[in-house]
């Protein structure tokens, strides 16, 4: 909605600066057509991840596909930069960092590069290039480098891809079409990735013009004991703390009563 | 077969937790330690938050001291008195402990402090450990000279000349309570800051310095240890909101399998055997973390909590 409405002011304000200044509007778009294999992934006591199959019709037949997977949330991140004091390495400054998507991945029939200019790209926030140029860094302690904007980047896609959180891929194998028109593919939600709102948008673009536009929303959350307990433990940390330590000792005179032992110290 | 750990908020093996419950549980129950010190970087190495990793041992903590500590009251070995006197410092050092958690945490230096205070104290333990049962191996090898082992005999030494003297009846005693509060304060922090019981300090303390008879500190130190845990989880739970129930019941029926192992293996190896091998492993863990602390990290950059907490 927000993302929306931005467009909508860039758009307005685009226009009636210049005639020439234009602002894509995806919504404005033919529709592209998809299919989700489901729209609610479950987590529960043995989630491991899970993938979920998209399947699209491409409105404007030959044209290239790009397939963008973003978690709704903006995360407000906080980072923390390791320097070598003495001998020893320790966190010597932390950066706030606001606009990173909490979830980025893309599909693309071909590299970005060769299917959008860098403006569009930037524009419909497509390639990591556009998520470097959204991403806002504030020095919260420590001492600022020259090279600190790019060690917190890339130290930041690090994290993301090693999570499988961030990636992209840019080859026809991954998102098939056949014959030009209809596309499949899939997505792999991590462990890593959390309760909340994904999207997963589908951009078709003709010669770098955005001629056709899909949306599909994608819902994770907690069911049964694993939505209980992080409820609660968010929630109602005290009770949570009170359960916590009677289970705890309840568990521990009911080992020591089985064994007779008397456990283990 | 994979377990979602709901705080953690990662999905992990769930026969490696058993596992590594039970490794420690196996060990715990060979050497009489309470294992807590192995139980967290364990879990570190495995992947989990440092921070939830502590938290969650403390609660596990809880669990394993409490059926042991009932055994120990069933006898009659706690000093309830001595054990109250600790466990005042326990609670004031445990709440002290949390709240530098949470400090550190925000500060991106909790598993730097953490792992320098374990390289500190496991270096320090398990070198001692090591250099005195290598010391009876030989002098067990030399059997010929009889040598009368130096037990370091309870001596009033400079700490119960203090003030506040109390009596303390079932440890037969009368000594100032200054160092029991503040032994227990010191390892309430630790037990916050680390995720252990402090059994491998307390105990020797208790003997050596305070002069208790051995199977009553042992018993008073179970009895303060599930109660300073209990309050560590607590606060834990109130402050950092870290405690994973989950991962803690895994760890607790992994530990407590392992246990029943371990004991049995125990009676079949000698004393010293088994010290040096707790020593080795001990010093290992040690030369682990201290190359954490020295070597290049592979990531320079990494997450810190976000406000307020949680994962």
């Amino acid at each position: 909605m927000k993302r929306l409405l931005t467009l909508l002011l860039a758009l307005s304000l685009g226009s009636s600066l210049s005639g020439e200044a234009r602002a894509i509007t995806p919504e404005a778009q033919q529709k592209v057509v998809t299919a989700a294999s489901k729209n609610l992934i479950e987590i529960g006591v043995s989630y491991q991840g899970d993938q979920i199959h998209f399947f699209g019709v491409n409105p404007v037949p030959g044209t290239d596909l790009i397939i963008k997977l973003t978690a709704e949330k903006d995360e407000e991140l906080k980072l923390s930069v390791k320097g070598k004091v003495g001998p020893l390495w320790m966190t010597v400054k932390q950066y706030d960092v606001k606009g990173a998507p909490f979830m980025y991945k893309i599909h693309a029939s071909k590299p970005i590069d060769q299917i959008v200019s860098a403006a569009t790209a930037q524009e419909l926030e497509l390639g990591y290039p556009a998520i470097r140029h959204k991403m806002q860094m504030h020095l919260s302690r420590g001492t600022a480098a020259p090279d600190d904007a790019d060690k917190v980047y890339k130290g930041l896609l690090k994290i993301k891809e090693r999570n499988n959180l961030y990636n992209i891929v840019e080859d026809p194998k991954r998102l098939e079409i056949a014959e030009g028109k209809l596309f499949k593919h899939y997505f792999r939600f991590p462990p890593a990735a959390s309760e909340g709102r994904y999207l997963v948008e589908s951009f078709c673009f003709d010669k770098g013009h955005l001629v056709g536009y899909g949306k599909d929303v994608i819902v994770i959350k907690k069911v049964g004991i694993e939505h209980w307990l992080t409820d609660v433990s968010q929630n109602q940390p005290v009770f949570f703390g009170i359960l916590a330590v009677v289970i705890a000792v309840g568990a521990g005179l009911l080992v020591g009563v089985i064994f007779r032992k008397g456990g283990h110290h | 077969m994979e377990i979602y750990l709901p705080i953690a908020g990662m999905s992990i093996n769930f026969f490696l937790v058993i596992g590594i419950g039970g490794l420690v549980g196996f060990l715990s129950g060979l050497f009489g330690v309470g294992g807590g010190f192995l139980l967290t970087p364990l879990m570190m190495m495995i992947g989990i938050p440092p921070a939830v990793a502590a938290a969650s041992d403390s609660n596990q903590i809880c669990a394993a001291a409490a059926s042991g500590a009932f055994a120990h009251w069933r006898l009659g070995n706690v000093d309830f008195k001595m054990g109250a006197v600790i466990l005042a410092g326990g609670i004031i050092g445990g709440t002290i402990g949390v709240q530098l958690v949470k400090i550190l945490r925000a500060l991106g230096n909790f598993e730097f402090v953490m792992k320098v205070v374990y390289v500190l104290m496991l270096g320090l333990v398990g070198s001692a450990m090591f250099v005195e049962s290598l010391r009876t191996i030989r002098r067990s090898r030399a059997q010929a000279e009889t040598c009368t082992i130096a037990v370091g005999k309870p001596k009033p030494g400079l700490f119960s000349r203090l003030p506040l003297k109390m009596h303390f009846h079932r440890s037969g005693l009368h000594t100032s309570a200054i160092f029991p509060f503040s032994i227990g304060t010191i390892v309430g922090i630790m037990a916050a800051l680390l995720g252990v019981g402090g059994g491998f300090i307390m105990v020797p303390a208790m003997i050596y310095i305070i002069g208790m008879p051995t199977i009553a500190a042992i018993g008073t130190d179970l009895f303060q240890i599930v109660l300073t845990s209990a309050n560590v989880t607590l606060q834990q739970a109130f402050v950092n909101k870290t405690v994973d129930l989950l991962l803690a019941l895994t760890l607790l029926a992994g530990s407590t399998i392992g246990a029943q192992f371990g004991a049995i293996a125990g009676k079949r190896l000698k004393g010293e055997q088994i010290r040096i091998l707790l020593a080795i492993i001990v010093l290992t863990l040690t030369v682990k973390l201290f190359l954490d602390l020295v070597l290049t990290p592979e990531d320079l950059v990494s997450l810190a909590p976000a406000k307020g907490g949680g994962h």
